[in-house]
């Protein structure tokens, strides 16, 4: 069976750049993925291979089957595409974009286009040199969902909304997701936002992947210890096998570790320590997949603390 | 059944349905043969992915909670007392492991500690009994 998404060892070089180095990926039919990183990580250009508008240096790029250069009409319109800045007409109203982008598909549904239209509160006759950057990101929206495609593809759908838009663009996602047979990538540096419909985490950093996972996978693999002595038996260095980040005294320390359950019951007879363990949430866990290839990272932040990602 | 998930506090999202249906089950609030929604209906009440709705239903039904049905449907199991109570103490250990991990740092004796939670547990027995008479 063909998978939607089949990328095989592909680099990309623009001039020196490395924009993307030995990625290789695989997106079955039917998986909702986040993919974040850093900025300038690879996201977008990642994406642009997807539906062919970029060519990859090296490697190879098969899309619903087909290479990606060769995607033709009955492909594309089996694929759905917002980016981030996408390039309309300045000079067309909402209402007139949308209509033109509609007839080049057999598949539009215009009750759908009607219903989010309404749900999402798009001021149709904006035009799209001048209307608000929600405005522009829902009518993009719209223009990447409403013809049923196979393979939605979102580059930062959300970052220009405000939260009540956020969650009703979170709720439409879902519910496409379960009617129509889609898989979907969300690219994407509201963690908070996405961790609560993705299934998997694709992280990039620096034009690789860093991680492939299901949620449920990165959640277990890392936790947040706070570890009592009170015979002060602490030491002064951990393990770097799975203790990531440290902070504390002999009696007393707070760390971030990886695989936790494996480790746990060894930690707490190695130093007669009380441990308490707490999971960490994608915004905290994100640091650790990009920081210094994942060995060491550099943040150190406290519980509930916010990761600010620039959007 | 009312569930209610934080899909940011860390915990798996599937653990957190597992973890309050279980104990749904043990206290009877979820009688035996209790129909559960479908996988389709609890993933739009909750806001979160139909696969973590079918993850949390296959954990329960491989830990014998829940049964699935010809058609289908998913019922709530009816537990022989022993692996009701084997459940019960399974989840009270859990519940009451930081409390120990506490007790034992504020340095309260394990009999002080053991007699407080016997006093709370009757206590609320009557609260219980009060609010049934």
């Amino acid at each position: 069976m063909t998978h939607p998404v089949e990328m095989l060892d592909i680099t990309k070089r623009f001039g020196k750049k490395i924009a993307l180095e030995s990625v290789s990926l695989t997106l079955p039919a039917r998986s909702l993925v986040g993919l974040v990183g850093r900025n300038g990580s690879g996201k977008t250009t990642l994406l642009r291979h997807v539906v062919g508008l970029y060519l990859p240096t090296s490697g190879e790029c098969r899309t619903l089957g087909t290479a990606s250069h060769y995607l033709g009409p009955t492909e594309l319109e089996r694929i759905g595409f917002s980016q981030q800045r996408d390039n309309f007409l300045d000079w067309m109203r909402a209402r007139q974009l949308i209509r033109y982008v509609s007839a080049f598909y057999p598949r539009w549904d215009r009750d759908l286009e009607e219903y989010f239209v309404g749900l999402l509160d798009i001021d149709l006759e904006a035009r799209m040199g001048t209307a608000s950057p929600g405005n522009v990101q829902k009518v993009s929206f719209v223009l990447a969902t409403c013809h049923h495609p196979e393979l939605l593809l979102l580059d930062e759908p959300l970052s220009d909304l405000d939260p009540i838009a956020r969650h009703d663009v979170l709720t439409i996602l879902l519910d496409r997701f379960e009617r129509d047979d889609v898989t979907m990538v969300i690219s994407s540096h509201l963690l908070y936002d996405i961790e609560r419909i993705v299934e998997s985490i694709v992280c990039l950093e620096k034009g690789r992947i860093v991680a492939d996972a299901t949620l449920d996978e990165l959640k277990e693999n890392f936790a947040e210890w706070m570890v009592t002595s009170r015979e002060g038996l602490l030491p002064y260095r951990y393990d770097p096998a799975y203790v990531i980040t440290s902070e504390g005294d002999r009696f007393q320390a707070r760390m971030v570790v990886r695989d936790p359950e494996s480790h746990l019951a060894q930690f707490r007879s190695a130093y007669s320590a009380q441990v308490e363990s707490h999971p960490l949430r994608l915004e905290a866990i994100f640091p650790l997949l990009v920081g210094n290839g994942g060995k060491t990272a550099a943040w150190s932040g406290r519980p509930g603390s916010r990761v600010e990602v620039e959007a | 059944m009312v569930i209610r998930v934080d899909p940011n506090s860390g915990i798996p999202v599937y653990r957190q349905i597992v973890d309050q249906i279980r104990f749904q089950v043990g206290s009877g609030l979820l009688a035996p043969g209790t129909e559960l929604p479908s996988t389709r209906a609890l993933s739009r009440k909750l806001g979160v992915n139909p696969m973590t709705v079918s993850k949390s239903y296959a954990v329960l039904e491989d830990e014998g909670v829940l049964d699935r049905r010809p058609g289908l449907t998913l019922i709530v199991a009816a537990l022989s007392p022993s692996k009701r109570e084997h459940t019960a103490m399974q989840q009270l250990r859990a519940t009451l492991e930081p409390a120990a991990t506490i007790a034992s740092q504020l340095g309260v004796p394990a009999r002080q500690a053991g007699s407080l939670f016997r006093e709370m547990v009757e206590k609320s027995d009557r609260d219980l009994k009060k609010e049934t008479a």
